[in-house]
């Protein structure tokens, strides 16, 4: 039992007691993993699926009210040739319309107060409660509704940050194009180009990887936005290959069942029934999945800032 | 060419949109339509009912050469700095009517793109081709000489008229002859020509070093059988129609260029740092070419036909996909529409820079098109080599006037691009990706409902009130049509009436009678009628489920008498009273179902349809209906509540205006949208994850 540290990490909590943390410290390092917090993982999980659920509603309704009436339902907008499916995009094009525009709104929302579960899943790996048993949802989302404004100001400092590095990469790819259209051809000039916007993805990717080891620095220390943002670049910068590759592994996995499941969806078609609850099976865990692997690297995150970083003065 | 996208107004032609619908009010196989204004006149090279006759089901009556009217011998060179074509040569021309005549008619088509006062560029419809050129192009003619036997050349450009008052369009010239032609005479002229190239704009032009070049030289105008020509400007939606003959050219590039024409090549050579080919083809009405020093080329023998494919570097795999499609449809085309009977194919693929050349026909020399990106799950590449290839029938042999009788080339051609993609690839023939596949016939079906309460389909192509309408009406509107009779009517009875057509009026110039008449033929009068009425009156159809209901068959509920226990008035006493039953509401029929449907058609169409019935128990049973009348109830007493219904399940009627109002359930037995809830919800959590995490 001695993945509960004797005290917390910051000396005014720990003087102060619960002060920023209720009645949470810190675990040791080692135990900062997502494996040992299955409930968190879940936990996000349903987060996400409650928001998607509802966002989705909308547009089970709309084709509802279009092919409800069919005794398949919407089954014919799987039929082979998709003529069903191009007949209502053309007819229900306005409501299509809104719902995109609906949804947009719905992801933008999604976006910010999705700051909150992700931070209560961080702090449910970093802490527990004093009598040694996991945070619990309450006080993990206490915490996190604390680091909410610290989590915010990430978000539109890292985010400006890789828009503009994102923003670069599309600008470099449209000048390598045009310098090498006349002597490599087209094809060839197109390629150089998307290897260029590649390298500038890659360095987006790496702010990316500074953000969330800002995240858990703000978590770990409970320090402000831009401390953490500070804090965060220091760590990547300690072992900034390690770290990006540490992300990039887990991304990668993360899109390996996403594939998968999609080929197994081509072969389900439009069926319904059993067919179709076997699907949705398979779609959740891969969500799960995703959700776990996601956990698995904010818990090296948390791992890294705390073996990396000392509490700032 | 491919569909463009359109978005301005296009004046009609005055009188053309009145005089079409009028003149084939009276039946469409009694006399062609009225000619449009400023359009020239139908052919009346069939007046009259036609009989295509069963001896055009295949290849064995097949005229082997077109009526060689008027030969090209030209002699081009190309300065790639200077973006400049040099042409010289000849003309020979026979007057092929019966009547003499005293001018010629000229298409200078490159002035299209010499100023912003064209016709062209003032039917700025959107699409390729909108924009102002960001180079002009335009052809200066410097001599047309008449050769008369023992008398010298008389040069007759210097009398050309080369516009109308009041009209800056230059594309469409007069030449005053000096003396009547004969009605079988043949003349000869001298010709010289200079091209400047505009930048790629609506598939001629160049960039850099690439040279497309299209409507490059001085073109005769068709000659209609009564002495009229067939002259009209380059409109922005159509531009062919002309007389079959011979081009025997000859063209000088720079010898690092490589060479893509209509016709043979029968001869190249290098001299002087030039490279010089010529290239020669009969029965033919046009000639085109491209030169580039970039050029790659794949060659294939595919049956008789020797095949070239050019494509940028780096298109190689994009070239392979264009030779597949070929395989396919050389001899499927060939086998319905009558043999190719060109012993060369050139197709071009021009890379995404100079894409306005790309997706356009030419005799024996089609170009593709698409970025070589392009995945294996988007049939865009093949959707467009096969369309083109469709067009050597639509247009090369069977060589119908555009500009009047658009929809006989494009529409016609788009159904044998729809039907060609599913016999070759089934129904994913647009997109099969992830278990969702989109038909060519499709979209089509959807796009071609768009605007089909606006304008009708057979109109001429400047008629149009934009040039979206004449991409909905004239390609799609044609296509769903036709491939709507061919799954009602039967696909192969559909193909026998367009191949005998095609067949019968191969090296021929039919219009909407011909067409019309073959179709009755094959497919008896209604189906011919039906075509009619879609091309000539708008005509649309949209089965609708206007109601099901289903409820446990009951007694009548009330008082009824009954007859007694009669003993036949044996006893001698009067008639027995009669006893009475009272049946209560609701009382049961033992445990029978009283089911009903009431379908109704709406618009001007009809076609017969399919009603499947699905049962509460799952089970399915299917009623015809005739489609006749405009509406139909369906009712039966039966073990077995009704549960739902669907018109036309087979998806038959392709231009049904709206197919959501095709299927109706009881309340509360509809199938909802399990499907739809399930994906969205995999699909919206997929985004939070990315942009939330």
């Amino acid at each position: 039992m001695n993945d509960y540290r004797a005290a917390m990490a910051a000396p005014e909590d720990f003087a102060e007691g619960t002060r920023r943390s209720g009645d949470l410290v810190l675990v040791t390092n080692g135990a900062m993993c997502a494996r040992r917090h299955p409930w968190a993982i879940v936990g996000l999980w349903a987060w996400q699926s409650a928001l998607a659920l509802l966002a989705s509603g909308p547009a089970a309704s709309l084709v509802g009210s279009a092919y409800g009436r069919d005794p398949r339902g919407d089954g014919a907008l799987w039929d082979a040739g998709g003529h069903a499916l191009l007949d209502m995009l053309w007819h229900d094009a306005h409501g299509i319309s809104v719902l995109g525009r609906a949804t947009a709104l719905a992801l933008a929302v999604a976006l910010v107060a999705g700051l909150v579960p992700l931070a209560a899943l961080m702090v449910a790996m970093a802490y527990a409660s004093r009598d040694r048993r996991p945070a619990g949802l309450v006080r993990s989302v206490a915490a996190a509704l604390r680091a909410f404004g610290a989590f915010a100001v990430l978000l539109f400092v890292f985010g400006v940050a890789e828009a503009l590095v994102a923003g670069a990469g599309v600008g470099a790819a449209k000048v390598t194009e045009l310098a090498t259209h006349a002597s490599l051809g087209e094809a060839s000039a197109q390629l150089v180009a998307g290897a260029a916007g590649a390298l500038f993805l890659v360095g987006a990717s790496t702010v990316g990887v500074a953000h969330d080891l800002a995240r858990a620095a703000v978590v770990r220390f409970q320090v402000s936005g831009l401390r953490g943002a500070r804090m965060g670049a220091r760590a990547f910068a300690a072992a900034p290959v390690r770290m990006w590759w540490s992300w990039a592994w887990r991304a990668g996995a993360a899109a390996a069942p996403v594939a998968a499941v999609a080929a197994a969806a081509t072969g389900m078609g439009g069926r319904g029934g059993v067919a179709l609850v076997l699907l949705a099976v398979l779609h959740q865990a891969v969500v799960v999945s995703r959700v776990a692997l996601r956990a698995s690297w904010l818990g090296r995150a948390l791992r890294s800032v705390d073996a990396t970083l000392k509490y700032p003065a | 060419m491919m569909r463009p996208v359109r978005r301005f107004v296009l004046s009609a032609v005055p009188g053309v949109a009145s005089a079409v619908p009028l003149a084939l009010a009276t039946g469409v196989l009694a006399a062609g339509p009225a000619p449009a204004a400023g359009v020239a006149s139908a052919p009346p090279s069939l007046p009259g009912a036609v009989v295509a006759g069963s001896a055009f089901d295949d290849d064995a009556d097949l005229p082997a050469h077109a009526d060689d009217v008027v030969d090209y011998t030209l002699h081009a060179t190309l300065d790639p700095i200077a973006h400049t074509v040099h042409g010289e040569g000849t003309i020979s021309w026979r007057n092929a009517s019966a009547r003499p005549v005293r001018e010629l008619w000229l298409h200078l088509y490159l002035n299209a793109f010499k100023n912003e006062r064209s016709a062209f560029l003032r039917e700025r419809v959107g699409g390729r081709g909108s924009d102002t050129p960001e180079d002009w192009g335009f052809i200066d003619v410097r001599r047309l000489a008449l050769h008369d036997a023992g008398a010298a050349p008389v040069d007759l450009w210097p009398g050309a008229e080369l516009h109308r008052p009041g009209d800056e369009d230059e594309t469409d010239a007069r030449v005053p002859l000096p003396r009547d032609v004969a009605p079988g005479e043949t003349i000869a002229l001298d010709v010289v020509f200079d091209d400047k190239l505009p930048i790629v704009i609506e598939r001629t032009g160049y960039r850099d070093t690439f040279h497309m070049v299209g409507q490059w030289f001085p073109k005769i105008a068709r000659l209609e059988a009564d002495g009229t020509f067939a002259h009209f400007p380059f409109h922005h939606l159509a531009e062919f129609y002309a007389d079959f003959g011979s081009y025997d050219v000859t063209l000088d590039v720079p010898e690092a260029y490589v060479v893509g024409a209509t016709g043979a090549l029968v001869e190249s050579r290098v001299a002087a740092g030039r490279r010089i080919e010529r290239h020669t083809q009969s029965d033919v009405h046009d000639f085109a070419w491209t030169a580039w020093d970039r050029w790659q080329a794949a060659r294939e023998r595919i049956g008789a036909v020797d095949v070239t494919l050019l494509y940028p570097p780096g298109f190689a795999h994009l070239a392979e996909r264009e030779l597949a499609t070929l395989r396919f449809a050389l001899p499927y085309f060939s086998s319905r529409y009558g043999r190719y009977p060109y012993p060369v194919l050139t197709v071009a693929h021009p890379q995404e820079d100079v894409g306005e050349a790309g997706g356009m026909e030419y005799p024996t020399f089609i170009t593709s098109g698409g970025s070589w990106l392009t995945p294996p799950e988007v049939l865009a590449p093949e959707i467009v080599t096969i369309h083109e290839l469709g067009h050597q029938w639509f247009y090369g042999m069977v060589a119908t006037h555009e500009l009047a009788w658009p929809f006989l080339d494009e529409g016609i051609n788009q159904f044998a691009e729809v039907d060609g993609m599913a016999a070759w690839r089934g129904e994913g023939t647009a997109l099969n990706l992830a278990g969702l596949t989109v038909s060519d016939a499709a979209i089509n079906a959807v796009t071609s409902n768009f605007g089909v309460h606006d304008e009708p389909v057979a109109q001429p192509a400047n008629a149009f009130t934009s040039g979206a309408n004449y991409g909905r009406l004239v390609y799609a509107r044609t296509a769903s049509l036709l491939e709507t009779m061919a799954r009602v009517y039967g696909r192969e009875a559909v193909l026998r009436a367009l191949g005998r057509y095609a067949r019968r009026f191969r090296f021929a110039h039919p219009g909407p009678p011909e067409l019309l008449s073959v179709f009755g033929e094959v497919l008896g009068a209604r189906a011919a009628d039906t075509i009619r009425t879609a091309l000539f009156d708008k005509g649309w159809v949209d089965y609708v489920v206007d109601g099901v209901w289903t409820e446990r068959a009951r007694r009548p509920a009330g008082v009824f008498d009954r007859e007694a226990a009669a003993d036949g008035g044996a006893s001698g006493a009067t008639s027995a009273a009669p006893s009475r039953e009272r049946i209560e509401p609701g009382e049961a029929q033992g445990g029978q179902w009283e089911n009903a449907v009431a379908i109704r058609r709406r618009g001007t169409l009809s076609f017969p349809v399919d009603v499947e019935l699905t049962l509460a128990d799952g089970t399915t049973r299917r009623e015809r209906w005739d489609g006749e009348g405009e509406y139909k109830r369906i009712s039966w007493t039966g073990p077995v509540a009704l549960r739902g219904v669907v018109v036309d399940p087979d998806d038959r009627v392709m231009i049904d205006y709206n197919l959501e109002n095709n299927r109706g359930s009881v309340a509360g037995e509809g199938g909802g949208a399990p499907r739809t809830l399930e994906r969205a919800t995999y699909v919206m959590q997929l985004a939070l994850q990315a942009i939330a995490p």
